[in-house]
């Protein structure tokens, strides 16, 4: 008897356990069949791409590398097997209804956004031929200076092209940022010019540190393999205000704060009590010197 | 105990020696049960020892105090000894201040029983410490306006004139015990008497001088004792904290800390009276009387109970609310009501009533009330620290409730064994009641004390 209970046990432990480990995700046999509305070519595979880049990256990391974050279960990467087998239909259900730690998108993204959230993840079914192809970054140099009085932060790229020879990075975006506490803070983004050069006006309201100084680090999307520039120091932000955590005038001040009266009170029942103490001390000595007499 | 003046120097001499005799019986008497007495006392504060020796090494992580109760069974035995020491201030300067006969064979009671409490008080405030090597910063670095500043300051004041107050009366009875004790007590006891009792000669200078440095003393201990409780007590009140954040702080601790000290000292003397036969001195008319004192300072601590709580449950604010449910009906309700029934509603209805007024009577209940008084202290501390205003999260399981550890009852365990044995040195060594005084009562007149006796 205890030995079929223990088996039994054991058994329900087992089969939950299995239950917990990897719980089979099930779509409604009519969900997976439905079919994209959205067509694929590029221009829908980008699109699906930078809505890839701002809702899931997070999570799932980049097509291919398989860097997803370590949740549990780990978010397949979208160019592996386990993403792949899903059907159209199917990662239109998931990504809609989510599941555990992968969120709903039903409720933020637009019906036409997840369709081409979809788009972009069958740019690496096994089964299409990629539009959109992710190239290596590109080799590029990036150089920035601060003008402080005219509050403009001057920029010029230049990049490897096939020759291997570095040439003026023309119409590429150039991301501007401050240095914060726990990260860079962008503050804007800007185009260069023909010649690889851009201009970026910092704004007037950058709050600084106590004395208003500001780092300004300048880099370079993805796509490119540059170093960033930091600029450290620059005299051009609003000085920071720390609100003293202890004003004069409250009872509970430090030392060289607190109100006079306090520090009298205090000091004259102390020394009150003490001068009284040394009186009755003094009474003890008159005690002993009057046995003497 | 009235002033019955008696005539022929005969009579005089015959009581004083009697009188003499059953105070000192207790100093000269050698016996084991004594010695056992002694002996069990430093062992089980020498356990207590050992545990602060751990927790020194090992730090404060030895503690159930965590984060978020950082204030734990210590500081509920620092307010309760605090509270028990309150006692010399009641009996031993109030009431004689105000001229109130019988307390006067009580009051070297009340003083052993200060001068333990607030000794341990400091003591445990050290205990308290991670690091008790870096107490010296509170006094190079304190802040003047800090209440544990002041506390610390008004903690050694009243020890000291606690000490004083103590010493001072029983200066001459140090010379009658030098006088009359011959070789009945050792020579390093005897040469401790005739130091200490500085070449009495019992002039009415000295008598005059005595009188006036007790005065004094009196006087300076009304506002320095109301004060030790009241600034103990706005070590809580000082701060926003649900249940502490009350302005009736300061006399609802002086209250319940003359309910503590009045148990205390009917235990004590209760002990007196059957371990060395002093009926004749602790009469069950001090019993009585005393039990009358403690039905009176009970109603108080009612009445400001009643404020104290009364007041915050009809209005339920958000955070208050949670700590008093928590108190009426959650996880404390146990210990609360049981303390408010047990340890101040019942003892004051029951002392009512003759009956429960006679000496066995009184101290069991004496010995309840005492007891409950150290369960309030705990339900004044650490309920509060478990409701911070900010929700406790992303923490551990074990930071959101307190419970005391074994090293923290050991600790506990040396500040009892510690406080009695400092009442049981001071019982051992000084008559429990001031001779001089009490002769004075029944009559006798001041030159026959200060005579040497003929054999
Ligand atoms: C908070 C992290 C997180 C974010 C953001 C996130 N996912 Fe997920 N995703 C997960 C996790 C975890 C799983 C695995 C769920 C499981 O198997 O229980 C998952 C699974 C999936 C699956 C199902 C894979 C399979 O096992 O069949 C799809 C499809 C998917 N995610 C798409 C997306 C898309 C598209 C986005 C962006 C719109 C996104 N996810 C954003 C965490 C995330």
């Amino acid at each position: 008897m205890i030995k079929k209970l223990t088996l039994l046990i054991v058994v329900i432990l087992f089969l939950s356990a299995q239950q917990g480990i990897s719980q089979e995700w099930l779509v409604p046999a009519d969900k997976q069949s439905i079919e994209n509305p959205s067509d694929y070519n590029l221009e829908n595979v980008k699109k699906g791409k930078d809505l890839y880049m701002t809702n899931c990256k997070s999570c799932h990391g980049d097509a291919g590398k398989n860097n997803s974050l370590a949740l549990v279960p780990l978010p397949p990467d979208i160019a592996s097997e386990t993403m792949q087998a899903n059907s159209e239909g199917s990662l239109f259900y998931k990504l809609s209804n989510g599941k555990g730690l992968m969120p709903a998108f039903e409720t933020t993204l637009p019906e036409a956004d997840r369709w081409l959230l979809v788009n972009y993840i069958m740019n690496y079914s096994p089964d299409n031929t990629p539009v959109w192809v992710d190239l290596p970054p590109v080799k590029a140099r990036l150089k920035a200076t601060v003008n402080t009085v005219n509050r403009l932060v001057e920029i010029f790229a230049e990049a490897e092209n096939k020759t291997g020879n570095y040439s003026n990075l023309t119409e590429t975006p150039v991301n501007v940022c401050v240095e914060r506490a726990f990260g860079n803070l962008p503050i804007g983004q800007v185009l260069t010019d023909n010649e690889g050069n851009a201009e970026f006006s910092i704004p007037e309201n950058i709050i600084g540190d106590e004395e208003g100084f500001v780092t300004v680090v300048v880099s370079l999307g993805e796509d490119f393999e540059a170093k960033k520039v930091t600029v450290e120091k620059l005299k051009i932000g609003i000085p920071k205000e720390t609100p003293k955590l202890i004003k004069k005038g409250v009872i509970w001040s430090t030392n060289e704060n607190i109100p006079m009266w306090m520090l009298l009170s205090y000091l004259g029942a102390v020394g009150g009590a003490w001068l009284a103490i040394i009186y009755v001390v003094f009474q003890i000595v008159k005690i002993r010197r009057l046995s003497k007499e | 105990m009235e002033m019955n003046k008696i005539e022929s120097p005969e009579e005089s001499r015959k009581l004083l020696d009697k009188i003499v005799f059953d105070l000192t019986r207790s100093i000269v008497k050698k016996d084991e049960l004594t010695r056992f007495w002694f002996f069990i006392l430093i062992v089980f504060a020498g356990v207590g020892l050992w545990g602060w020796a751990i927790q020194i090494d090992q730090g404060l992580g030895v503690t159930g105090m965590r984060d978020y109760v950082s204030w734990g069974m210590y500081i509920a035995n620092f307010v309760f000894f605090v509270a028990f020491s309150l006692v010399g201030f009641l009996i031993s300067s109030a009431m004689h201040l105000l001229n109130i006969h019988w307390v006067k064979p009580i009051s070297r009671v009340a003083e052993q029983v200060a001068i333990a409490g607030v000794a341990l008080a400091g003591i445990i405030i050290v205990m308290d410490m991670g690091r008790p090597d870096r107490l010296l910063n509170v006094f190079l670095h304190g802040r003047f306006a800090s209440p544990i500043v002041w506390d610390l300051t008004v903690v050694t004041t009243y020890l000291t004139i606690s000490v004083l107050l103590f010493y001072i009366p029983l200066i001459p009875d140090l010379a009658l015990l030098r006088d009359r004790l011959g070789d009945e007590v050792p020579k390093w006891k005897m040469k401790i008497y005739t130091i200490l009792s500085l070449g009495w000669k019992g002039n009415a200078k000295q008598y005059k001088t005595v009188y006036h440095a007790m005065r004094v003393l009196m006087i300076l201990i009304v506002p320095v004792g109301l004060s030790i409780h009241t600034v103990t007590s706005w070590l809580f009140a000082a701060t926003l904290r649900a249940g502490w954040d009350t302005t009736i702080f300061g006399p609802y601790f002086v209250a319940g800390a003359f309910v503590a000290g009045v148990a205390a000292v009917i235990i004590l003397m209760y002990i007196y009276r059957i371990r060395h036969g002093l009926q004749e001195y602790f009469e069950d008319i001090h019993f009585d009387k005393m039990a009358k004192l403690l039905v009176f300072v009970s109603l108080v601590y009612l009445y400001f109970n009643v404020n104290e709580f009364l007041v915050p449950g009809y209005k339920m604010k958000t955070a208050e609310g949670i700590h008093l449910s928590n108190i009426f009906s959650g996880g404390y309700s146990l210990m609360f009501w049981s303390v408010q029934i047990s340890g101040l509603i019942l003892p004051t209805i029951l002392l009512l009533f003759k009956f429960f007024r006679k000496p066995l009577s009184l101290v069991i209940i004496s010995v309840v009330v005492l007891a409950t008084a150290w369960l309030k202290r705990f339900i004044i501390v650490i309920p509060t620290m478990e409701h911070p205003f900010l929700p406790i999260q992303n923490v551990p399981e074990n930071f959101h409730h307190y419970a005391p550890t074994s090293i923290e009852i050991m600790i506990t365990l040396f500040s009892f064994c510690a406080a009695i044995l400092i009442i049981s040195v001071l019982a051992k060594f000084f008559p429990v009641i001031t001779i001089w005084e009490y002769a004075e009562e029944k009559g006798i007149d001041k030159k026959y004390l200060s005579e040497q006796p003929k054999n």
